[in-house]
């Protein structure tokens, strides 16, 4: 073998992938060529650098976006009523105050984008999105479909959020484009989306479902800036049948301090 | 919305999907990747939560350094798995699961790649915050010529191809066999391309060590 052939071949025997047969007149090449050994020696260290390359692991939110997708599918899967409709049945029941829902399945990125095509579709900005819309709209016959169609139009943050500002400044916003509203504050991955929807939501702070909405994403919500943020919606709102929940967190050595404080505050207010 | 049509034929269905009820997974014996995603497929959703502990790690790692963007990789990982669920019934019964889960990557950043290269992505301002530290501090700056960040320029020196399959090449998870399949080419073709791109990566690399000397 002479040193062309061996650097044809030097590179797959640094990654491991020559075949003994193949490997033996190489490396009895490369004991006798200083000049194939240097040559050798640069590939097997650039191979142990690539693959000592650290990376650290994605953010947590990661497993929030999936616990949310899972939940998605499972909503067409057993094509049940999402967060914000069962809610919403239950607030419909006249004098029925144990609304709180047993069952939270639906993923605030696909709401959020749900209420992305009701609104583009209600806005008419821009005609031919429009058009585009109202064709996907002709297709889909259940909401699970909806859903489905819109995760996969808008699936980063950036959309999610220009989605809930949309949607939050719409003049007058239909009992679909609220719940989107409702169910993407509950289940969205992102910190500032949820935040927004919530914001979105003090226009219609008067409608029962909307407060029923906010408190029962309160005691899931697991970011104080949030929690906070939705403890002053109730306030605002003045929802007294938050008290026995505000009470609770109060009085709950696991939540964070701020939170605890606010829910104390709020309590009194109420 | 990607259509049916495009998972490639080696991911096409096997067969009529499952009638089966859900298969339950059984948290006393760890089940195989591929026994978990045949759940998945058959109902089971939740298994998925394992495959993705299981298997994020190593993917994103991949992703990271194919793209060189964190927020990117997260975003093509998200797909990934977005897919996944979307396409369960597209696994094969005699598939492997890993080999499945790049060549949906490969899927998912060549998407990323085609939409890169027409202008700027929207960025929510949440990103930035959770990708504050990933910014250069003064003394990552100062050590912004040790072997790592050398490394990581020489391999964004390489043709996305090459290091897509320099990459592949190296994940533990894959044979050689996996990674041709996954690039659509031959075993042989694969360990060509391989070894080529390795040394590229090699010479940027030496050649960047060399710059950075004073």
């Amino acid at each position: 073998m002479n040193c062309p052939e061996c650097i044809e071949q030097m590179a797959a025997l640094a990654a491991g992938s020559l075949d003994e047969a193949a490997a033996v007149p190489v490396r009895a090449h490369l004991a006798a060529c200083p000049d194939c050994q240097r040559e050798y020696a640069t590939l097997t260290r650039t191979l142990e650098k690539l693959d000592a390359l650290p990376a650290r692991p994605p953010s947590h939110r990661m497993r929030a976006a999936l616990a949310g997708m899972i939940e998605t599918e499972k909503l067409g899967q057993r094509d049940q009523a999402p967060f914000a409709a069962s809610l919403r049945r239950e607030a419909d029941r006249p004098r029925r105050r144990a609304w709180l829902p047993a069952v939270l399945q639906m993923l605030g990125v696909a709401a959020v984008l749900a209420i992305g095509l009701l609104v583009g579709e209600r806005e008419g900005e821009h005609k031919a999105e429009a058009r585009e819309l109202a064709a996907v709209r002709a297709k889909v016959d259940t909401m699970s479909q909806l859903v489905e169609q819109s995760v996969l139009q808008k699936r980063t943050d950036g959309d999610r959020l220009e989605t809930v500002l949309t949607a939050a400044s719409a003049p007058k916003p239909d009992e679909r484009v609220i719940d989107g509203l409702i169910n993407t504050m509950a289940f969205d991955p992102s910190v500032n989306v949820r935040l927004n929807a919530l914001n979105g939501l003090y226009a219609h702070a008067d409608q029962e479902v909307v407060r029923a909405g906010v408190l029962a994403c309160l005691v899931r919500e697991s970011n104080p800036l949030v929690q906070v943020s939705m403890i002053d919606f109730l306030v605002a709102a003045k929802a007294r049948e938050a008290g026995p929940v505000l009470r609770k967190l109060a009085a709950d050595d696991q939540v964070d301090a701020d939170v605890r404080e606010s829910a104390r505050r709020a309590g009194e207010l109420l | 919305m990607i259509a049916a049509a495009e998972i490639p034929v080696h991911c096409a269905p096997f067969g009529v999907e499952s009638r089966r009820p859900p298969a339950a997974v059984d948290s006393s014996s760890p089940l195989s990747d591929h026994e978990l995603m045949l759940a998945v497929r058959g109902g089971n959703l939740d298994a998925m939560g394992e495959l993705f502990e299981r298997h994020h790690g190593p993917l994103f790692g991949y992703l990271t350094k194919l793209t060189g963007n964190r927020a990117a990789a997260e975003d093509i990982l998200q797909n990934v798995f977005q897919r996944m669920l979307k396409y369960r019934h597209t696994y094969r019964d005699q598939g492997s699961f890993t080999a499945w889960m790049y060549h949906l990557g490969r899927r998912c950043s060549s998407d990323y790649f085609r939409k890169a290269s027409h202008g700027p992505q929207a960025v929510d301002p949440a990103d930035l915050e959770a990708h504050a530290d990933d910014a250069l501090g003064v003394d990552e700056l100062a050590a912004s010529t040790d072997d790592h960040a050398l490394l990581r320029r020489a391999l964004e020196r390489l043709d996305r191809d090459d290091r897509e399959v320099l990459l592949l090449s190296r994940l533990q998870e894959l044979s050689f066999a996996e990674v041709a399949n996954i690039l659509e080419c031959s075993v042989g073709a694969a360990r060509v391309r391989a070894h080529r791109a390795l040394r590229a990566l090699r010479d940027h690399y030496f050649q960047l060590q060399k710059e950075s000397l004073p």
